[in-house]
C-alpha cells in the first residue's frame, strides 16, 4: 500500500505541472488586472504603462509562467523605465514555496490571502457535508427499505423539488422569511449576512447562528442528489443473494441492513463523497456571496473578476493537490471497506 | 482506520471553529453597521482608486480641504484654502502654498506636519512603488517646507485643477520613511497592508478580508471627538442580500443601493438619500473618417439621434424618477454649468426631418434609411449590466422608430475596457456609439482624454480618447482650460467647451450616476459629498 501511495504521489507530479500550465495560460487570457486598477475611471495610460512594467505583466507570458514557477531572484528586472534592468527580483517560485503576491491587495502574499479564508470554508462546507451526508443516509436508507411508500414518494417528491431549485433563490428565500419577515413578525429570526453581530462579537455561539441559514440552503441543493445515489445502489444491493443469505440465516434486520447492505453499498457512494471532498476547499461560491461570508469562493470570484492572476493560480492548485490527494485517499478507503481491492501488484 | 477518519474530520471541524470562532472580535455596545457591496482592494492612499477606500479613508485620513454636502470645498488640515487672493495660488498658477493648522497629530501621537506631505509626492512619484496612479503628483516639480506648518508645491506647469486632485490622503513618514530607506519600496510595508495608524476620528483596528473591517475612535485625535465609538462595516457582495440586511435591521447604512430597489427600502422605512456623483451615463459617438459609420460624421445626423431618443422617459420609467437627464459634462457642477443647458427633448418628427434633410431616406423601403448605397445602421455597444442593457432595448425601438437601425450589444466590462494593445474592441475603435458612466474629475471639469493627441494608435496604444474624434477647436479649449487658475476665466472656457459638446452632439446624456445610500432608522446626523462622502461622519449618531 505504501508503495502505491507513493507511486499515486509521483504520478501527481506531471499532472499538477500540465494543470498550472494550462490554468496559467487560461488566466493570463482572463482579463487585465491593470485595466481596472484606475477604480470607476479607465486607469491613466501613463500609470498603465508603468504599472504592467512594475508588476511583470509586460513580460511574455512563458517568462511570466517561468517566475511564477521558479521565481525571478536569478534576475533583474526594470522598474523605473528606462530600459535597463537594475533591481534584482525578490520571487522565490512556487517550487520553493512561493505563491507570490496577490496584484489586487498589492504586496500581500498569495499564501497568507487564502490561509485567512480557509478555516472559514472548511468550517461552513464540513458543516453542510456532514448534513448532507447523514440526512441523506437516512433519507436515502429508508427509501430503498420502504420503496414505493407513501414516505418514499414524499422523500423522492422533496429531493427533486430541492435538486431543481437554484441555490441563490433558496437562500434569498430563506433569507427573507427567516430573517427579515419573522423579525417583522417578532418571532425569533435569524441573521442575514456576516459571520457575527458586531454589537456581540465573534463569539463561536455566533458564528453557529449565521452558519445555519448558509449551510441549510446548501444542504437542501445537495441533499438531494445523495439521497437519490444512495436510495438506488441500497435497492440494488438489497435484491443481492448475500442480502437474502444473511437474512435467511435469521441475522437482525438491522444487523442486515447496516453491516451487509450499507458497507457494500458504500463504495460507489464514496466514489462520490470523495471527489466533493476536495471541491470544498473552493467554497460555495454563490452561498457565501449571498451570505456574505468570507470563504474560498468569495475569494476566487472576486479575485478572478479582477484578474488578479497569482492568487487564482493559488487557489486553483491547492484545489488540484488536493483531488488527487483525496482520491488516493479515496482508493484506500475502498480498500478498508471492500476486502477484495488490493493495489499491490 | 474508520476511528482515525472520525478523529481528523472532528479535530478539521473543532480546530475551524476556534480559528473562525475565537479570533479578534471585540464586542462594542455602540456600533454603526455599514455594509459596502465591494471590498476595498487596499486602504492606503496612492495604492489604490476604489470608491470605497476613498470613502473610508474619512474616517482615519482627512483631505486638507474636504467637501460638504452641497461639494462645496471647507478647510480641514490648512488654516484656508489657497487661493490666488489669499496669495495661496501664484499669480502663473505654477506655485500652491498651504498653511498647515497647528496640533496635528497622528494617532501614535507623532506630529503631522510639511514632511508628511513632502514623503507623500515622494513616494508617488519614485518608480520604485507600484502605486495605482501617480496623477497630479508627477505634475509637481518640488515641494518645499519653510517650516513645518508651511507646504510650498511647485508645478512644471500652470495646474488648474488640484483642488480635486492633490492629497488624497497622506503617509505617515515617521513610519515609511525608514521602510523605504531599508527596502527601496513601501509595497510590502506593513502599514500600507493595514493602515492602523492615522489621523482622522477613527482608527483602523480591524481587517479581516472578505469580511468586515472594524474602526474604533482615534484617542488622539485633534478634532472633535466622533459620538459613535465605533464604525463596523460589512462587505456584502450581494446586492439582494445588502436589501435584506437593510430591512432585517442587520446594518445602518447600505451603499451603492440599485435604483430598482429604493421603492421597497423606502417602503420597509429606510430614509433613501441620493448625492450627484458627478458620472453620468453617456452615449458616445465615434466620430472619424476611417473608423466611424459615415452617416455619424454629419451632424444634423447625431443631433437627430439626440432628439429621437427620450432619456426622460427611461429615467422616469426604469430609474423610478431618481435620475434625471444631463445636458453637460458638468451637469452636477452648477458653477461650472452657467448657463444651463438643456437636454435635447424628445421629438421623432424633427429627428425624422433633420435625417431627410442630410439626405438618408430609406429609398429601397426596408425601413433602415439609407445614402449613397450605405445603410443607416449603427454598432451599440456597452456592459453587461442589466440596466444598460435595458436602455440599449428602448433605444433599439426608438431610433427604429426614425428609420435608423441599432445592432446592440453587450460586453463583459474586462474585455469592453480592454486596451488597445490587448484589442479592447471600444479602444480599437470596433463601435460606432459606446455607452458607460463617465464624468471630470469631481467635482473639477478637467477632460484631457478628449485631446487630439490621446487618439490610441499602434505606435501610442495606451491613447485614452477612444472617440477617435479630433476637434481642433475643443482640443484648444481644453488644453486652456487645464491651465486657468483665475476661476472665472476658467468658468468661461468650460462653458465654451459645454457649448460646443452641446452644438455639435459629440456625446448624449442618458442619466445621472449618482450615489445611492440607505440609512437605517437610528442613525442620525448623516450628510453625504459627492466627492469626499463621509465627511461629516464624526457628527453621525444613533438613537439609543
Amino acid at each position: 500500500m505504501t508503495r502505491y501511495i507513493i507511486r499515486r504521489l509521483l504520478q501527481g507530479i506531471p499532472l499538477l505541472f500540465i494543470i498550472s500550465v494550462v490554468l496559467f495560460i487560461l488566466m493570463m487570457n482572463m482579463g487585465d488586472p491593470v485595466a481596472n486598477m484606475g477604480g470607476r475611471r479607465v486607469t491613466r495610460s501613463s500609470d498603465y504603462q508603468r504599472l504592467t512594467r512594475q508588476l511583470g505583466l509586460d513580460k511574455p507570458i512563458y517568462l511570466q509562467y517561468v517566475y511564477w514557477l521558479v521565481g525571478n531572484d536569478w534576475t533583474k528586472t526594470d522598474l523605473d523605465g528606462d530600459g535597463i534592468a537594475e533591481t534584482p527580483g525578490k520571487r522565490q517560485g512556487i517550487l520553493r514555496g512561493d505563491f507570490g503576491t496577490s496584484l489586487v491587495n498589492r504586496g500581500v502574499p498569495v499564501l497568507e490571502v487564502i490561509s485567512e479564508r480557509l478555516p472559514n470554508t472548511l468550517i461552513l462546507m464540513l458543516a453542510a457535508e456532514v448534513i448532507i451526508i447523514l440526512g441523506a443516509l437516512f433519507a436515502g436508507v429508508y427509501s430503498a427499505l420502504h420503496q414505493y411508500s407513501a414516505a418514499d414518494n414524499l422523500i423522492t417528491t422533496i429531493s427533486f423539488i430541492g435538486y431543481s431549485m437554484p441555490i441563490f433563490f433558496i437562500a434569498l428565500i430563506l433569507m427573507t422569511v427567516f430573517a427579515v419577515l419573522f423579525k417583522r413578525w417578532n418571532l425569533p429570526y435569524l441573521p442575514t449576512v456576516g459571520m457575527f453581530d458586531p454589537e456581540v462579537g465573534k463569539t463561536t455561539g455566533q458564528v453557529l447562528l449565521h452558519m445555519i441559514l448558509p449551510v441549510v440552503s446548501m444542504s437542501i441543493i445537495s441533499f438531494a442528489s445523495y439521497s437519490r445515489y444512495i436510495r438506488s445502489t441500497m435497492l440494488e444491493v438489497l435484491s443481492q443473494d448475500y442480502v437474502r443469505t444473511a437474512r435467511s440465516k435469521g441475522l437482525p434486520r438491522r444487523i442486515v441492513v447496516y453491516v451487509h447492505a450499507l458497507k457494500n453499498a458504500s463504495l460507489p457512494i464514496i466514489t462520490v463523497v470523495g471527489l466533493d471532498l476536495p471541491l470544498l476547499l473552493g467554497g460555495a461560491l454563490v452561498t457565501e456571496s449571498i451570505f456574505a461570508w468570507p470563504g474560498m469562493g468569495r475569494l476566487f470570484l472576486y479575485h478572478v473578476d479582477r484578474a488578479d492572476t497569482p492568487v487564482v493560480m493559488g487557489i486553483l492548485m491547492l484545489i488540484a493537490a488536493a483531488v488527487i490527494i483525496f482520491q488516493i485517499i479515496t482508493d484506500i478507503v475502498y480498500a478498508w471497506l471492500d476486502p477484495r481491492i488490493r493495489y499491490e501488484s | 482506520m474508520k476511528k482515525a477518519f472520525s478523529t481528523v474530520l472532528t479535530l478539521l471541524v473543532v480546530a475551524s471553529f476556534l480559528l473562525t470562532g475565537c479570533g479578534g472580535g471585540k464586542a462594542a455596545s455602540k456600533v454603526v453597521k455599514l455594509t459596502y457591496p465591494q471590498e476595498f482592494d487596499s486602504l492606503s492612499p496612492l495604492y489604490t482608486s476604489m470608491w470605497f477606500s476613498w470613502t473610508t479613508w474619512q474616517m482615519f485620513e482627512h483631505f486638507p480641504w474636504e467637501f460638504d454636502e452641497n461639494n462645496k470645498p471647507f478647510p480641514v488640515l490648512v488654516t484656508e484654502i489657497p487661493s490666488v487672493e489669499n496669495g495661496g495660488v501664484s499669480a502663473d498658477g505654477k506655485v500652491i502654498t498651504m498653511h498647515l493648522r497647528k496640533g496635528l497629530k497622528w494617532s501614535d501621537n507623532k506630529p503631522l506636519n510639511a514632511d508628511d506631505f513632502i514623503f507623500t509626492w515622494q513616494m508617488a512619484v519614485s518608480p520604485k512603488n507600484a502605486v495605482s496612479s501617480s496623477y497630479p503628483y508627477d505634475a509637481i516639480e518640488s515641494i518645499t517646507a519653510p517650516d513645518p506648518q508651511t507646504v510650498v508645491i511647485n508645478f512644471t506647469d500652470p495646474f488648474a485643477p488640484w483642488q480635486a486632485t492633490l492629497w488624497h490622503g497622506l503617509l505617515p513618514a515617521h513610519i515609511l520613511q525608514p521602510v523605504f530607506d531599508a527596502e527601496g519600496t513601501i509595497d510590502n510595508a506593513e502599514w500600507v497592508q493595514m493602515p492602523t495608524v492615522g489621523f482622522g476620528p477613527y482608527v483602523l483596528a480591524e481587517w479581516e478580508k472578505g469580511n468586515f473591517a472594524r474602526f474604533v475612535k482615534n484617542k488622539n485625535y485633534w478634532g472633535t471627538a466622533p459620538k459613535i465609538p465605533e464604525v463596523f462595516i460589512q462587505f456584502v457582495p450581494d446586492d439582494a442580500s445588502q436589501v435584506a440586511a437593510l430591512k432585517a435591521g442587520d446594518t445602518d447604512l447600505g451603499t451603492f443601493i440599485a435604483y430598482s430597489d429604493v421603492p421597497s427600502l423606502k417602503a420597509a422605512g429606510l430614509n433613501m438619500m441620493v448625492e450627484p456623483s458627478g458620472y453620468s451615463e453617456w452615449m458616445f459617438f465615434l466620430v472619424n473618417e476611417e473608423k466611424g459609420h459615415p452617416a455619424l460624421l454629419d451632424v444634423n445626423v447625431r443631433k437627430a439621434i439626440a432628439l429621437a431618443i427620450d432619456p426622460s422617459g427611461i429615467n422616469r420609467d426604469l430609474h423610478y424618477g431618481l435620475t434625471k437627464t444631463p445636458a453637460s459634462f458638468w451637469d452636477a457642477l452648477p458653477y461650472y454649468n452657467d448657463p444651463a443647458l438643456t437636454p435635447y427633448p424628445y421629438d421623432p418628427a424633427e429627428a425624422k426631418r433633420l435625417l431627410d434633410q442630410a439626405g438618408w431616406v430609406d429609398s429601397n423601403a426596408n425601413g433602415i434609411r439609407d445614402k449613397n448605397g450605405v445603410e443607416l445602421e449603427l454598432d451599440h455597444a456597452t456592459t453587461i449590466r442589466k440596466d444598460r442593457q435595458d436602455v440599449q432595448a428602448v433605444m433599439q425601438q426608438q431610433l427604429a422608430a426614425v428609420g435608423i437601425k441599432l445592432n446592440i450589444a453587450s460586453v463583459d466590462d474586462a474585455l469592453y475596457f480592454g486596451t488597445y494593445a490587448d484589442g479592447g474592441p471600444a479602444a480599437k475603435g470596433e463601435y460606432d456609439i459606446m455607452e458607460w458612466s463617465d464624468g471630470p474629475l469631481f467635482p473639477d471639469p478637467d477632460l484631457y482624454y478628449w485631446l487630439c493627441s490621446e487618439i490610441p494608435s499602434d505606435d501610442y496604444p495606451t491613447g485614452e480618447n477612444w472617440f477617435y474624434l479630433c476637434d481642433e477647436e475643443l482640443d484648444r479649449l481644453i488644453t486652456l482650460q487645464s491651465t486657468q487658475v483665475d476661476s472665472v476665466e476658467r468658468q468661461k472656457t468650460i462653458s465654451q467647451i459645454n457649448q460646443l459638446f452641446y452644438d455639435k452632439v459629440y456625446i448624449i446624456g442618458l442619466w445621472q450616476d449618482p450615489d445611492v445610500y440607505a440609512v437605517g432608522p437610528r442613525l442620525n446626523n448623516v450628510k453625504f459629498s459627492g466627492v469626499t462622502m463621509f465627511f461629516n461622519i464624526a457628527d453621525w449618531d444613533l438613537t439609543k
